[in-house]
């Protein structure tokens, strides 16, 4: 007689960074790509949540990305990250253009006592994806960024955390009166992901 | 776009004391706009929202998009944009370039999808046709970004460049200069590009640091073009073309020799009968076409008036009086028609818009836009796209 196993979709702390901190890699190529901080031939397609995604081959870049993706597992295991949020500003003047703001919400009981919950890598995957489907089709009401650009990227700690020799404390490089919209949402059970774009829309007698 | 990459990355603590930011606040569903639907109507109607340069706002965004697919609220769009033409009409104030704007933002944002039932190029022209001998809006940014506007949705950009320098609209902002050569380089006129950008430095148009900027850029582009001649194609207006392939008679003996074996299949021509090969007397090679540029003399006068003028001197008769032979019985295999059988057929919009009894106004323009109907803004949409001054008097570009 045919003996069958049921298996669950188990996720622990340690799996659930992994899945939070891999989705800001790839949602932090996919916004340089689509808001033309680096040329689009500088990117080469792959395949990732059932999508072509889209990553830089720009080598800076690629380390940057994956010390930061380090950084945030640790700080994710921890319990201890509330926020990140990727900052494009002007190359010329600094000014903050826009802000991909990734709120994170930590379920407690996770990271005190070790519980272990379920969700399939299906569902999970479905809702990072519809966020990605988002980030693509932003062009919609965003403005056009017709200057030289730059990046950077703020995390939003616990007061408890010591500042990692690689970062530094920053200001919370906020727009003045800014436009947002809130994309979707996606939830590992563990880490909650909300996400919002804020930007400037430009005035008529602005240069 | 080439740019550099922040060398740091910060870690900002966030303290309960501070007020929460704006974006906190709308991320807690509390903000001053309610938080987005999970499937709002920009997300829906993406493919088909014109993306705006200034970006949009989504709230108005999606009202808008959910008003076009309701007809009532589409019906009342439009009489809303009938009053925002009337309010530009009975403007009294000392700047009577702010209604347009004001209209056109209106538009931009209630007509998301842009085409020609917006009426947004017919806006532009109107607007800046109110303005362009008017000294208060020559330097006007306002007045420029309508202008640039306007010239984006143009078929060819480059002759409205030409009428702001002859008229001297908007010459000491960069933006000019920039959209200028941006045009200019997407036709692969470079050595213009160059010229152009060179032009506002020397002006000092306003911001230069921008357009000292943006020119570094676009010589690094243009030195890798050069870097790759083949795809450089003449920066002449009138670009040397050669159709065709210019051959020799021996080419052609050898070309003939060596597809004898198709020759014979396909046409049954004796391959021993030399191919007659037509060759004009005055043709040559593309190299020398300089040459007879300068040489031919044929056509250095155009002859006088009554020259040119000769076909439209018959003298005109009753039309009518002429008859056109027919076959008899021609028209007996064709059934005649009862006109009713026909159903002209009339679109949605169209059918909705009550005709406005718009009261004489001493504007034309005006006049114009707030009579339109979706079929006549369709057509005076393409006239201008294709001639965006034609409306403009003969003399406005010097």
């Amino acid at each position: 007689m045919a003996s069958r196993t049921a298996s669950k979709d188990i996720i622990t702390l340690r799996g659930s960074a992994a899945i939070v901190s891999e989705f800001f890699g790839y949602a932090a190529n996919s916004i340089l790509y689509n808001r033309g901080v680096y040329p689009e031939e500088s990117f080469t397609k792959v395949k990732k949540y059932g999508l072509t995604m889209l990553l830089t081959q720009d080598e800076g870049v690629k380390t940057f990305i994956a010390n930061l993706n380090t950084q945030l597992s640790e700080w994710l295991e921890a319990g201890k990250l509330q926020r990140i949020v990727l900052v494009i500003m002007s190359k010329a003047t600094s000014e903050v253009l826009e802000r991909w703001n990734f709120s994170i919400q930590t379920d407690p009981e996770v990271v005190d006592k070790g519980v272990i919950k379920e969700k399939s890598d299906k569902e999970i995957m479905r809702e990072i994806q519809a966020i990605m489907r988002q980030v693509a089709s932003c062009i919609t009401y965003l403005p056009c960024l017709d200057e030289p650009c730059i990046f950077d990227v703020l995390a939003y700690t616990d007061m408890d955390v010591a500042v990692p020799f690689t970062w530094v404390e920053s200001d919370a490089k906020l727009i003045e009166n800014p436009q947002m919209v809130k994309l979707h949402s996606f939830d590992t059970k563990i880490h909650k992901v909300d996400t919002l774009v804020s930007y400037k829309v430009d005035e008529w007698d602005e240069e | 776009m080439a740019a550099a990459m922040a060398t740091t990355a910060a870690a900002a603590a966030e303290e309960a004391v501070v007020a929460l930011d704006k974006e906190t606040l709308m991320l807690m569903g509390c903000g001053d706009a309610p938080p987005a639907a999970p499937c709002a109507e920009w997300e829906t109607f993406k493919e088909n929202v014109r993306p705006l340069k200034r970006g949009r706002n989504v709230g108005l965004l999606n009202r808008a998009l959910k008003a076009h697919a309701d007809p009532a609220q589409r019906a009342a769009l439009l009489a809303a944009r009938r009053k925002m033409i009337e309010a530009i009409d009975e403007y009294s104030g000392e700047d009577p370039l702010q209604p347009w704007i004001d209209c056109i933002k209106w538009v931009q944002e209630s007509f998301p999808t842009g085409g020609d039932c917006s009426g947004l190029v017919v806006i532009y022209e109107q607007c800046v046709r109110a303005f362009w001998h008017d000294d208060r809006y020559k330097n006007d940014l306002r007045y420029l970004k309508v202008w640039l506007e306007y010239a984006g949705n143009c078929a060819d950009s480059e002759v409205i460049f030409r009428f702001l320098e002859a008229n001297q609209i908007g010459q000491s902002h960069t933006n000019y200069y920039l959209s200028y050569a941006s045009v200019m380089e997407s036709k692969n006129k470079l050595k213009k590009a160059n010229e152009i950008f060179n032009l506002g430095i020397a002006r000092k148009a306003k911001p230069v640091e921008k357009l000292e900027t943006t020119y570094r850029a676009f010589l690094q582009r243009s030195s890798k073009k050069k870097a790759h001649p083949e795809d450089d194609t003449t920066t002449d207006d009138h670009p040397v073309r050669n159709f065709g392939t210019v051959l020799n008679r021996g080419e052609i003996r050898g070309q003939h020799a060596e597809n004898s074996h198709l020759v014979k299949t396909l046409q049954r021509v004796d391959v021993n009968r030399p191919l007659a090969v037509y060759t004009d007397e005055n043709s040559l090679p593309s190299h020398g076409l300089a040459r007879t540029r300068s040489n031919n003399t044929a056509w250095q006068t155009l002859g006088s008036q009554a020259d040119r003028n000769k076909e439209n001197n018959m003298r005109p008769a009753k039309w009518t009086s002429h008859k056109i032979p027919q076959k008899v019985g021609s028209r007996a295999a064709v059934q005649p028609t009862r006109v009713s059988s026909i159903e002209v057929f009339v679109d949605d919009e169209c059918a909705e818009e009550p005709v406005p009894q718009v009261p004489k106004s001493t504007k034309p323009s005006i006049l114009k836009l707030r009579q339109a109907t979706s079929r006549n803004l369709k057509q005076e949409t393409e006239l201008l796209m294709e001639n965006p001054l034609r409306n403009f008097p003969l003399t406005s570009l010097r």
